[in-house]
């Protein structure tokens, strides 16, 4: 009598740990944020991720033509000059260490724009896709951040003037739109600062200087 | 001793066993209860699928980054081995390191300090916005501009190093940093001068910044000073398609 009660008492408890396990790990396995978001929010996500994924693997596919390349011109017994001109010129153009032209946007800010907003603005060009912007004819490299207070800003150590020129290399219909669309950062900025006037012009042909300091690290050693 | 061993063997194994499993359970149920507490769960059907896919997304990219990185490294290996054959293509070779480590794409190492933020634990007044008691993009952006003011030199979050193409984007409640979606906590390293600490805190900026989020919201921001700050490499795209050297023919030759 007491045996068969027993076990069934024992698979009882059983079947309940073991489906408390499951939920137990399963919500710590999406402990990442992600239970709490919206079936929105995660549909926006899961769709940007696939474009930045994309992007990566286009990454990658230039790579390993690179390497390919590399490994045949070798065989071939040829120097790789050409080839490392054209990554040394890549490198640079990117990281701001020399000039950069193309395609691409001016926005034009007046009034007592507050350093914020322009920072701001930089964020947005980049989030569209922008490949190099200046303001005020000053690169913008890694950690430039505009200061001061409004009509009086300066980025890397340049005064700016009442009249801000941010120009940005990309296309110019994608960064124009991204700024400019239905709750876009034009209308932001310009329902939060009332006297800031913001004008966005397309342009075939945009130019942004060197970077005026260097650019390398003095206190950062390169990691094994 | 004896007395006692007798009675242990004397309890038949089953109920041993069914103690430990109601232990068991009795954790499982506590750490199931405090999973469920903090914040508002979503429990429609439709939702687990999408967690699933972000989560598999998520993972593609990781392996995606470390293939990058592999490549590069295979890449700097492959320069490195052909630096030898003559001074044209060994100085070119340098510089290309150069330009690489000036741009991000190489892992740094050096003094530094860490900060962290975290949500605020503040329940939520009725009528506000949770949003506000959240680390958002901008609470981000604004803490790393203070350090880039307070003189660092190199910047990641979460192990996304920040580089001249970095956005940090509000998605809903989440947040994108170059191609990763990071939750909290947020770690950001920097590399910098000694005195980076100090001038961090003694900025207006700083200031003004904690007491608008951490003093009024209950957002938690945290630092460290470990004697080795490390900075990861940038593992994502550097290809320019519209970006190109002004009239390159005009460009003298090294």
């Amino acid at each position: 009598m007491k045996q068969p009660r027993s076990q069934l008492a024992l698979a009882a408890i059983a079947l309940l740990l073991g489906l408390l396990v499951v939920v137990q790990l399963r919500a710590q396995q999406a402990g990442t944020g992600l239970e709490t978001q919206s079936s929105q929010d995660l549909t926006l996500l899961i769709a940007n991720l696939t474009t930045r994924n994309d992007q990566l693997r286009g990454e990658v596919a230039d790579i390993q033509d690179q390497l390919d390349a590399m490994a045949a011109a070798n065989a071939r017994g040829e120097t790789s000059v050409g080839r490392l001109r054209g990554e040394l010129e890549r490198a640079r153009t990117w990281s701001g260490e020399d000039p950069a032209s193309g395609p691409g946007i001016r926005v034009l800010l007046f009034g007592g724009v507050p350093a914020a907003a322009i920072s701001d603005l930089v964020n947005e060009l980049r989030n569209a896709g922008a490949e190099a912007i200046s303001i005020g004819g000053v690169r913008v490299v890694v950690g430039t951040t505009p200061v001061g207070a409004p009509g009086a800003l300066s980025v890397e150590g340049t005064p700016l003037g009442p009249r801000v020129e941010v120009m940005a290399i990309g296309n110019p219909a994608v960064l124009t739109g991204g700024l400019t669309r239905a709750g876009g950062l034009v209308a932001q900025l310009q329902a939060r600062y009332e006297e800031v006037l913001v004008e966005v012009t397309p342009l075939d042909v945009v130019a942004v200087p060197a970077a005026g300091r260097s650019l390398a690290p003095v206190r950062g050693v390169p990691r094994p | 001793m004896t007395t006692l061993g007798a009675r242990v063997r004397s309890i038949p194994s089953w109920q041993v066993a069914l103690a430990g499993a109601l232990v068991a359970l009795g954790f499982l149920v506590a750490a199931q209860a405090r999973t469920e507490a903090p914040r508002v769960r979503y429990t429609t059907q439709e939702r687990a699928p999408l967690v699933e896919t972000v989560v598999a997304l998520q993972a593609q990219q990781e392996a995606l980054k470390d293939r990058i990185l592999e490549l590069r490294a295979e890449m700097a290996a492959a320069e490195q081995g052909a630096a030898g054959s003559g001074a044209l293509v060994s100085d070119l070779t340098a510089a290309v390191e150069a330009a690489r480590i000036a741009a991000g794409l190489v892992a740094l190492e050096g003094p530094g300090i860490v900060l962290q933020l975290e949500d605020s634990q503040v329940p939520v007044p009725p009528g506000e916005s949770i949003a506000e008691y959240r680390v958002g993009a901008r609470d981000l952006r604004l803490i790393v501009e203070e350090l880039w003011l307070a003189g660092a030199e190199a910047v990641s979050v979460n192990g996304e190093r920040l580089v001249p193409t970095t956005a940090f984007v509000d998605i809903g409640g989440t947040l994108l940093v170059n191609s990763a979606y990071l939750a909290p906590p947020y770690q950001i390293a920097a590399i910098g001068e000694p005195e980076l600490y100090a001038a961090l805190v003694a900025s207006p900026g700083f200031v003004e910044l904690v007491r608008a989020r951490a003093d009024q919201y209950g957002i938690r921001i945290s630092f460290a000073e470990p004697d080795r700050v490390t900075v990861p490499a940038y593992a994502g795209t550097v290809t320019l398609r519209y970006a190109r050297p002004p009239a390159p023919d005009a460009t003298p030759e090294p």
